[in-house]
């Protein structure tokens, strides 16, 4: 172990996911003292990772959460992961870019939230994060503003399902492309990292990737931190922040084998995921003048439809989401305000079978027979914003976790704009199926991704971090996750919390200057 | 239900260099698990769930059984979570428990019998009463009937199609990837994947 309980640390980071790897990385680049402290396990993919869904549950963040609502939001395998890597351990690496109109819904529609920051200055980072990472991609790129860089390598080979999409999308005219995706379509090497092989087309990236090709955060961000000198603390389970007399944190406090543990340190960057971070700040009382820790729950609208085709799609094959259309970020005649994308998606025959059983009710011999038609599916998702609601938000229960922490609650319900959204998607998305030629069409409704409960703004009023991730309570303490957002955006949000973790880092950097 | 795809692919695969080794312990141990007295239901709960799973999934007389139920008392006995639930319901153990109670009470009120003793058909009248949130019990007003009911069948999906024998019979191979896969395209197979077999329903 580097640094000893004892000492000061310059910095601790908190959670070691999409917001907090890259972060990690950069503090201790310019030389900082960093402990980073991560309740989940560090994995050697190659060795601990089965390709076999039930045996990867342990990716999943699974103490029980509490979802209430009318929608409300499944979590575990549908939403949250824990080790070295956070979420980035199981997800699929779709990384397009946020449009610079996603930052400003409020300016074109009048409703949701604007972002503090303007495109240009998240510009340079989405070019430093998809060159380290290595994202796999086409150049020129159909949509959004002209790319400055390409991307780093060519795009990955399309599956079956992707090839559908094409096909319908064709006969109706849509434009299609072949999608950005955070695995390599070719060998790549980043001084600080080593070598990682190509992708090789297993499909299991949402389980996790067993060949380093997927750029998690253990094979990316958190070889550079080790590299520069920062200390992974796995299997730490942070439950307190104290503060002093001046209000700033001097000491996290931790469960590391059942034994608590102090940390001292200068600054504290909070990266736990929407629902950890907003859930440590009310259990702690802390940052919260505003009143927003725990507001304003953001989840995309993700309604997926499924076909059933005479072709031979296989779908545990290639990159799940590898193609892409944007035409409809901006809709004409649209009656909601923003827009969505569209994907192709495979799947893994446990995850399609349980979510068709819950959706589609089917049991018996229905669903056997449903079942037997696996290899012949394909799916088209799509990734749409969401307006923040009173009345979508996180709350302390009195229901106790096996932590003996209080289990957060969660309210979410879809409003007019995400409803009148998923109306239009499905009218596309099953017109684009029926032109490919599927039968037995099926919806899966559903909202992925949690975003918000610790809004970042101009106020200290409104919000509880400002552009920088720093708190308007607490000095010395820095949020860098997914529940910073002021608007959902219209794209998945992994490559846009890795690039805003990278200006918070510099910002914070320069202030200390 | 007549094959669709030939017996014996993940088995036959899980023995060669095609599958980690992580991989073939995982599914080998899957494979090899017996039957399992319950420790988290009694032996009469325990014995309804088995009746109940046998009607959700129908697994064929002349194959090995899959053992859906016993994976549903070993994750409650360990007190596991998937990580969620939804607000309206208990605490899963406790649902599981009443839920069965209501299993029972609507097969009384509605045929006079405990459920295992009713037939076939009037088992499935149950059920699918309690996924419509139509059956008559006590037990759902306080357990919304629809929501047991979906939490069960999705666990008992999972628990089936995560077994090797399962995915044989879906014609599933994604396990041996060593190799990768190169022809993934739309009607591209690689060796090691099962063809289909025609079945002619005349
Ligand atoms: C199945 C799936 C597929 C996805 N696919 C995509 C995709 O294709 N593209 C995309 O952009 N996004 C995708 N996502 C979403 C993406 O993974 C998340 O948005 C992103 O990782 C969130 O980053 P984060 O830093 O906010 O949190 P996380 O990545 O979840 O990191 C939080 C970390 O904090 C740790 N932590 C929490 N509490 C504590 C505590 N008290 N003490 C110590 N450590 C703690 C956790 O263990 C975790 O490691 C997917 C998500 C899922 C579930
Ligand atoms: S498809 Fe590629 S990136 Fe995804 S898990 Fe497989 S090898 Fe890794």
């Amino acid at each position: 172990m580097p640094y000893s309980t004892s000492e000061t640390v310059d910095a601790v980071v908190i959670g070691t996911g999409a917001g907090g790897a890259p972060l990690l990385a950069r503090l201790a680049a310019a030389g900082l003292k960093v402990v980073a402290l991560e309740a989940g396990k560090h994995w050697n993919p190659a060795t601990d990772f089965a390709t076999d869904e039930k045996a990867q549950e342990k990716l999943f963040w699974t103490d029980e959460r509490l979802s209430a609502g009318a929608d409300p939001i499944p979590f575990g395998s549908n939403n949250s992961g824990i080790g070295v890597g956070g979420s980035t351990l199981h997800y699929t690496a779709y990384t397009p870019r946020a449009q610079p109109d996603d930052l400003r819904i409020r300016t074109d529609f009048g409703v949701g939230e604007d972002w503090p920051i303007p495109f240009d200055q998240l510009e340079p980072y989405y070019d430093e994060v998809e060159q380290f990472l290595g994202v796999s991609g086409p150049s020129p790129y159909l949509w959004g503003p002209t790319r400055k860089q390409k991307y780093a390598l060519g795009p990955l080979p399309i599956n079956g399902a992707g090839q559908l999409m094409q096909r319908g999308c064709e006969q109706l005219g849509i434009k299609t492309s072949p999608a950005a995706n955070a695995a390599l379509s070719a060998d790549y090497y980043q001084a600080g990292v080593g070598h990682r092989k190509a992708c090789t087309n297993r499909g299991f990236c949402q389980a996790g990737c067993t060949t380093g090709a997927k750029a998690s955060m253990d094979v990316t961000y958190i070889p550079l931190a080790l590299h520069h000198g920062a200390e992974i603390r796995p299997e730490s389970f942070v439950t307190q922040l104290i503060t002093d007399g001046s209000g700033k944190i001097r000491e996290v406090i931790y469960v590391r084998n059942g034994q608590e543990e102090r940390q001292r340190c200068r600054f504290v960057f909070l990266c736990a995921g929407t629902v950890e971070t907003a859930r440590l700040l009310l259990l702690n009382g802390l940052a919260n003048s505003s009143g927003q820790v725990g507001r304003n729950v953001m989840a995309h609208t993700a309604l997926q439809i499924w076909g059933e085709f005479d072709e031979d799609i296989r779908p545990y094959k290639g990159v799940p989401g590898a193609l892409i259309s944007e035409d409809t970020h901006r809709p004409a005649r649209a009656d909601f305000a923003g827009g969505y994308l569209l994907q192709s998606i495979g799947v893994m025959p446990v995850t399609y079978l349980s979510q068709m059983a819950r959706a589609r009710g089917l049991w018996g011999q229905e669903l056997k027979r449903a079942a037997l038609a696996y290899n012949h599916v394909a799916g088209i998702n799509i990734l749409g914003d969401c307006l923040p609601a009173v009345g979508n938000y996180l709350e302390l229960a009195d229901e106790k976790d096996s932590r003996q922490m209080p289990k957060p609650r969660v309210y979410f319900s879809n409003g007019e704009n995400e409803k009148r959204m998923t109306a239009h998607a499905d009218k596309i998305m099953r017109a684009i199926w029926d032109a490919a030629g599927a039968k037995n069409v099926w919806a899966f409704p559903r909202n992925a991704h949690i975003i918000g409960t610790c809004r970042m703004g101009e106020s200290a009023d409104a919000a509880v971090v400002n552009a920088d991730g720093q708190s308007f309570d607490v000095p010395n303490l820095y949020i860098s996750d997914n529940s910073t957002f002021p608007s959902a955006l219209s794209v998945n949000p992994a490559l846009t919390i890795m690039a805003l973790a990278l200006r918070t880092a510099d910002r914070f950097l320069e202030q200390r200057k | 239900m007549p094959e669709k795809y030939p017996n014996g692919t993940v088995r036959a695969l899980l023995l060669t260099n095609q599958v980690t080794e992580v991989t073939r312990q995982a599914l080998t141990e899957r494979l090899e698990t017996s039957y399992r007295k319950p420790d988290f239901f009694s032996e009469t709960a325990f014995g309804l769930l088995k009746a109940i799973c046998r009607r959700l999934v129908p697994q064929d007389e002349n194959q090995p059984h899959i053992d859906i139920a016993g994976g549903i008392d070993e994750r409650l006995v360990q007190n596991k979570s998937d990580g969620w639930r939804y607000d309206t319901m208990p605490a899963d153990g406790e649902a599981y428990k009443l839920g069965l109670a209501g299993v029972e009470e609507t097969a009384s009120l509605l045929f006079e019998a405990s459920f295992q003793s009713l037939s076939e058909e009037q088992q499935d009248e149950v059920l699918q009463q309690i996924q419509q949130e139509d059956a008559p019990g006590e037990t759902w007003k306080k357990l919304p009937a629809n929501r047991f009911f979906e939490e069960l069948l999705a666990e008992a999906t999972t628990n089936y199609y995560s077994h090797p024998l399962a995915q044989e019979a879906i014609g599933y191979v994604g396990m041996a990837d060593v190799p990768g896969w190169q022809r993934i395209g739309l009607n591209q197979l690689e060796d090691r994947e099962p063809k289909e077999i025609m079945i002619n329903d005349e």
